[in-house]
């Protein structure tokens, strides 16, 4: 792994932070029944807006670490992407595209699997949180603003059980 | 000796985690993540203001019960873990009480909130407070903390209910006062249904 991994602990607060970033631990029943919150709110958006969440959430933080580490590549920046996605105990994954789009593959996955360990087999994708990860990790690797990309998950391991797929196409 | 809070909190406190070679952190018997905090307060704040006056109160539901679910397997993973038997086990004098301040140790150094139990009546009554939580940056209007409040409840439910998996929805769990409200901490009072 290249990314560089700065944490430290508020020995005030206890709050923890991964590179200047706070950040908090919880596990796949959260991540889980928040996902299902918002399929349940799909009426008025849920699934956007958990999408539109991660996506403007982790630009920030995806784009803070590449420009702190002079990475200008989209190589290096799609790279850095990847790697905190599994930092973050979300899984691993295979990405594949350029500036107009792409695939990735879903290897491993917090959500998916956690979903499956908790409820089973789903009827249809779930993984709301890693399209909008997705879409913030193509932005930041081709130096785009969040919203420039649009991420749908064309194969879900919720589902199958094996692999998710997600293609990339620019907004 | 009964659990020395100050002790736990240190040792605990120390412990870092990340994803394995396959991107995954299990642990607890769970699947653990380690996220932003505030994309989880960010999502909070979101999904509460979108929702109609009717449905605000199912919407709160909701994220007090992500966190329950959450805290209530989580936690009992914690406390039958091997670092929760080498830091507070040694420590326990006073039976259930003395794990239930062991948890709320484990509480703070995980970075969930820096609180502690202020009153308690065992298996009855118990009252926490948070001097600081991530929560209380969420930047929205009145009472915000979902995740605390569903994690009060799960920890007493784990000590005080029936044995785990059966005893979940033994206790409630409500915020009286919170940083994100303008008071000078948070509280909350955990409350047999």
């Amino acid at each position: 792994m290249s990314l560089k991994l700065d944490f430290s602990l508020d020995n005030e607060t206890f709050r923890h932070y991964l590179n200047g970033h706070a950040v908090v631990m919880h596990s796949h029943h959260y991540l889980a029944l928040i996902t299902k919150l918002a399929e349940e709110l799909s009426d008025i958006g849920g699934p956007q807006l958990l999408k539109d969440v991660v996506e403007e959430s982790m630009w920030a933080v995806l784009n803070d670490y590449v420009q702190k580490n002079g990475q200008t590549s989209p190589l290096q920046r799609c790279n850095v992407g990847r790697e905190y996605y599994s930092v973050y105990g979300l899984g691993k994954m295979k990405v594949a595209g350029t500036e107009s789009g792409g695939e990735v593959c879903l290897i491993r996955s917090h959500i998916d699997e956690g979903w499956i360990k908790k409820w089973g087999h789903h009827t249809k994708p779930v993984n709301h949180f890693t399209c909008g990860y997705i879409a913030a990790m193509f932005a930041v690797a081709f130096d785009k603003p969040a919203k420039s990309y649009r991420v749908t998950e064309a194969e879900s391991m919720a589902v199958n059980g094996t692999e998710g797929t997600f293609i990339v196409t620019l907004s | 000796m009964t659990v020395m809070r100050d002790t736990v909190v240190k040792s605990l406190a120390k412990i870092n985690i990340q994803g394995d070679e396959n991107g995954l952190i299990p642990e607890y018997d769970v699947l653990v993540n380690l996220l932003p905090a505030s994309l989880l307060n960010t999502f909070s704040e979101r999904i509460m203001a979108a929702a109609p006056p009717d449905k605000k109160s199912k919407v709160a539901d909701g994220l007090v019960r992500a966190a329950y679910e959450c805290g209530y397997h989580t936690g009992c993973g914690i406390i039958t873990s091997d670092v929760f038997n080498d830091v507070v086990l040694p420590m326990v004098t006073e039976g259930e009480k003395d794990i239930l301040r062991g948890a709320f140790a484990a509480f703070t150094a995980w970075g969930w909130a820096k609180s502690g139990i202020v009153q308690l009546k065992e298996g009855e009554r118990m009252v926490i407070r948070a001097n600081d939580y991530y929560e209380a940056d969420s930047g929205g209007e009145g009472l915000r903390a979902y995740m605390l409040r569903g994690l009060c409840q799960a920890f007493f439910d784990l000590t005080y209910a029936d044995p785990y998996p059966d005893g979940m929805n033994t206790f409630v769990c409500h915020q009286t006062k919170g940083i994100e409200a303008g008071d000078p901490h948070g509280e909350f009072v955990v409350t047999r249904k």
